[in-house]
């Protein structure tokens, strides 16, 4: 049985080619791309809600996405458990549309970081199963508001759940910063309790080529097809 | 028409006579208004027109030159490559934010209005020294700006440079290049094709933002103009041109064009202008139907900047489509005139002509000035006294100098990996990105050297064209062409005028040299702020290809234990400028010797040693030397906490600047092939020592290489915070 995925595209998405290059290319099935304002979509194992500036980040990053017409649908395939994951804008609508707990909030330095990061599996789940335990994964992240932010419950709940997918750790080398957004106990990546609603800051879809920097971000479609 | 009213249009009188006679009436003043945005320098070159015919703009992969939105050159199959370079240098100024997020936006529109994709920017941007007041606030808007346009729309920033100096205190330079992906068959030009054709517009609507924008661009400064000139600074938003790129790309590919033109500086006016000029063609165009945001008089939509715009021209059929497709992207649209045969340019208000002139006076009768200029004065040799200076010195010097530290305070700021092509992020010698779904690669670079330049306009200016030469070559990448922006201080001054001219005839005789013709560029004068003119700054975007990606050489160390070589001539140390300047030896530019005259022969035989080299797998990982020298070099080749253990017979020779100037890292098997690859082509070469972990040695002196690591890579956001 191939894999089937969609991605789909809102006014201000600037990853969705890059996440449909990343699924064509590591899923060998079929990818669809779906516009914002449709109202059906397609029966697929795997939706993703690609990086950018949805609706320009006005109002809040997401706040306007989560209100679009397709997302009634993305929710409907939530529910029917099958896998989401948010990267970045992404990550960020997700939390407005409540399928994940807490908000992405303003890097601690309030700057933009466009660099790479370094995770490291926390709780294992379908998106993470290919990972080694401690194995350091080396992914571009590039966000304004990427410092991820929760009450203490939540983050509590998240722990006694296991929902925390990734967290920033330190690379091998001197010249690596941990935790550089300021995000509660260096959380990268979120799913929510049933666990087939991945978010994350970090842009696996810019690290599973050949010619890319590193190659760790084919772990994720890896996991889930395994 | 009073004179006043004509010299707060920034025309002279005399120009003004010569319109005057030309139209035998008086001007109304929309139209007064058109002249003062077509006849300044931002729009007809006046100044530099004359030397810039000089410039090879043409060679066998040369599609399009200048004279359209950007050059564009051929990459074989049916790619195209179109890139350009603009200033926005005093909007950067008064508001750095807007400024410099607008000079990506207008760059940007530049490139996909010929139908080409952007895939990378890049910049150049100069601040006064950190010291002074309004430095910081500058650099922090500046780089704010340029991160917040890019990254929102997409587009990854590969590469650039970031220098302080004090001539740029209150006149500070943002230069931003853009480069797209064209598909040869599918590339728009300005040039309407039919008689009728509808004009039409498409964006976001017309505000009072930017107006006289294009001749404030001309304009010499005093610091008590800031606060006024402000609203003249045009606004961006980056998902409008997000939206208008993609909505005006997919117009294109579906064939519902026929023409595009931008409206950047000088709005309207000039985008109108153009294309009856480019068709030989008229326009009429009825300013009631121009989309607003506010209520404007006829004369302030003539003269808008507001962001954002397009004006295209399409076959009427195309009408219901056209809207149809800006309409899914949520994009204003409206047909606002028709080309017509009658070769004038006429904008109507209120069922009256406001505007009625022929495009022959406006663009054909423009004025043309061949300026007095000086040349410089032949400077006298004289040696300098290097005997009390030690090499920790010289390193401190470099590592408490801005110009030499790490900038990844800026390059983080800026998303450079969007769009999953970026192959070399900024910071090293080029940015790299891949021609999506080929092998083929594109590497491009900005560049200048203003010191070099002032000491000797004509050398300095080979040895800029040079840098960028190498450092695409390090990459193995070959260059293929240039776009160049030149940022000079007032031309009524003769002395800068001969900086100018001989600085063109620079660029002219290194781009005849290296093959890389000049397709696109920009000039920006008259940059200087209570009569300090800043040092002349000739940026070059140069940019090459490699049709292989494998084939492409890392600038940072891969292997510890592997050798490193010197490539190229040093610079004798009393004529190596950055070393005498920096290392604090000569502080007065009329202290400096004169430049060596520069090889260019020897440029590209050593650049061949590269590449060959390269092909032959035998190149580990090569940086060009550049300012700070080898020493220099080196510090950027750090990777992984691999340093370097090397020996030289003079300390000094680390830091001098070099002609064909190359570090390359060798595995020591390779190295008697490499070695007489380079004696047979008779390039010398310098052994100067190896690659080691975690440390930097220099003629045996050990230096804490996590003291010198943690300097260089994180105290340029110490300082300039």
């Amino acid at each position: 049985m191939s894999f089937k995925s969609a991605v789909i595209t809102f006014p201000g998405s600037n990853c969705d080619r890059d996440a449909l290059c990343y699924l064509k290319d590591l899923t060998k099935g079929e990818v669809h791309n779906i516009w914002h304002e449709e109202t059906s979509l397609p029966k697929v194992d795997l939706v993703i809600l690609p990086g950018g500036f949805s609706f320009g980040d006005y109002l809040r990053s997401g706040a306007m996405a989560s209100k679009s017409k397709i997302i009634d649908e993305v929710v409907k395939h939530a529910n029917d458990n099958r896998y989401l994951l948010g990267i970045c804008n992404g990550f960020q609508i997700l939390t407005e549309i409540g399928l994940l707990e807490g908000a992405l909030i303003r890097n601690k330095k309030l700057k933009f970081l466009g660099k790479n990061c370094f995770i490291k599996k926390k709780f294992k789940n379908n998106f993470n199963s290919s990972i080694k335990d401690n194995q350091i994964l080396q992914i571009p992240i590039a966000h304004n508001e990427g410092n991820f932010y929760c009450d203490i419950e939540t983050l509590n709940l998240l722990k006694n759940n296991e929902q925390i997918a990734f967290e920033y750790c330190k690379g091998e080398f001197s010249n690596t910063e941990e935790n550089m957004n300021g995000s509660i106990e260096a959380i990268a990546g979120i799913t929510n309790k049933k666990k087939n609603v991945l978010g994350m800051m970090p842009h696996p879809e810019r690290a599973y080529s050949d010619f890319h920097q590193s190659q760790d971000g084919r772990l994720i479609i890896e996991s889930l097809i395994s | 028409m009073n004179e006043e009213l004509i010299l707060q249009h920034g025309l002279t009188l005399d120009e003004f006579q010569v319109i005057r006679k030309y139209l035998n009436r008086d001007l109304s003043i929309e139209e007064l208004g058109i002249f003062s945005a077509m006849w300044n320098e931002h729009c007809c070159y006046k100044t530099s027109k004359k030397w810039l015919k000089k410039l090879p703009t043409d060679n066998e992969i040369v599609i399009q030159g200048p004279g359209e939105n950007a050059g564009v050159i051929d990459l074989k199959d049916n790619d195209g490559i179109a890139f350009k370079i603009e200033s926005h240098n005093h909007p950067s100024y008064i508001e750095p934010f807007n400024g410099s997020a607008t000079g990506v936006g207008g760059i940007l529109r530049d490139i996909f209005t010929m139908g080409a994709r952007p895939i990378a920017t890049l910049d150049s941007i100069r601040f006064g020294l950190i010291e002074t007041e309004k430095t910081k606030y500058l650099l922090n808007g500046v780089v704010h700006g340029i991160g917040h346009y890019g990254n929102c729309i997409g587009i990854p920033n590969i590469g650039g440079e970031c220098e302080f100096e004090s001539t740029y205190d209150f006149n500070n330079l943002v230069n931003a290049m853009a480069v797209g992906h064209v598909q040869k068959d599918k590339i728009f030009y300005s040039k309407p094709k039919s008689i009728g054709g509808l004009i039409v517009y498409i964006g976001s609507k017309t505000g009072k933002d930017g107006i006289h924008g294009a001749s404030m661009a001309s304009d010499v400064f005093s610091e008590e103009d800031e606060d006024e000139k402000r609203p003249s600074v045009q606004v961006g938003d980056p998902f409008m041109e997000k939206l208008l790129m993609e909505g005006c790309l997919e117009l294109m590919s579906s064939g519902l064009i026929e023409s595009m033109q931008d409206m950047g500086a000088a709005g309207i006016t000039s985008s109108s202008v153009e294309m009856a000029s480019k068709g030989n063609v008229g326009v009429h165009i009825n300013l009631d139907k121009v989309p607003l945001r506010q209520p404007l008089s006829a004369y302030e939509i003539l003269l808008s900047e507001s962001q954002e715009r397009m004006l295209a021209v399409i076959d009427k059929k195309n009408n219901h489509k056209v809207r149809e497709i800006l309409q899914k992207w949520q994009i204003d649209y409206e047909v606002i005139g028709e080309i017509t045969d009658t070769k004038r340019v006429v904008f109507e208000s209120n069922n009256k002509k406001v505007v009625d002139l022929p495009v022959e006076i406006i663009v054909d009768d423009a004025p043309e000035y061949d300026r007095e200029f000086y040349i410089p004065r032949k400077r006298k040799n004289k040696d300098f006294d290097f005997s009390k200076i030690k090499l920790e010195d010289m390193i401190i010097n470099l590592l408490t100098n801005l110009n030499y530290l790490d900038k990844s305070w800026v390059f983080d700021q800026y998303d450079s990996t969007v769009m999953g092509d970026t192959i070399r992020e900024p910071g090293q010698s080029s940015g790299i990105v891949k021609i999506h779904g080929t092998q083929k690669v594109i590497g491009a670079c900005t560049d200048c050297n203003p010191l070099y330049i002032r000491i000797n306009p004509y050398e300095g200016m080979k040895y800029t064209v040079a840098e960028s030469y190498r450092n695409l070559i390090a990459c193995n990448i070959n260059p293929l062409a240039i776009t160049n922006n030149l940022n000079f201080a007032s031309p009524l001054d003769p002395n800068i005028m001969g900086e100018l001219v001989l600085s063109i005839h620079g660029l002219k005789t290194a781009a005849v040299k290296f093959n890389t013709p000049i397709v696109s560029g920009n000039v920006s004068l008259y940059n200087q702020t209570n009569e300090i003119p800043i040092k002349p700054t000739p940026v070059i975007g140069m940019v090459g290809s490699n049709m292989d990606l494998n084939k492409i050489n890392t600038n940072k160390f891969c292997e510890i234990g592997n050798k490193i070589l010197i490539l190229g001539k040093q610079l004798a140390k009393n004529c190596s400028p950055y070393l005498l300047q920096d290392q604090k030896i000569a502080f007065n530019i009329f202290e400096f010797n004169d430049l060596e005259v520069l090889d260019l022969d020897f440029e590209k035989k050593i650049a061949n040693c590269v590449l060959e080299l390269s092909d032959l797998k035998c190149i580990m990982s090569c940086n060009d030397i550049s300012r700070g020298g080898i020493f220099s070099a080196l510090l950027k080749m750090q990777y992984k906490d691999m340093g370097f253990r090397v020996k030289v017979p003079d300390p000094i020779d680390l830091f001098c600047e070099y002609s064909a100037g190359y570090v390359i890292e060798i595995r020591s098997k390779d190295f008697e092939e490499v070695t007489s690859f380079l004696t047979k082509k008779g390039a010398e070469y310098l052994e100067i020592g190896e690659i080691i972990k975690e440390g930097i040695e220099i003629n045996s002196k050990k230096f804490d290489y996590f003291d010198i690591m943690n300097k260089y890579r994180n105290d340029f956001e110490k300082i300039i915070s």
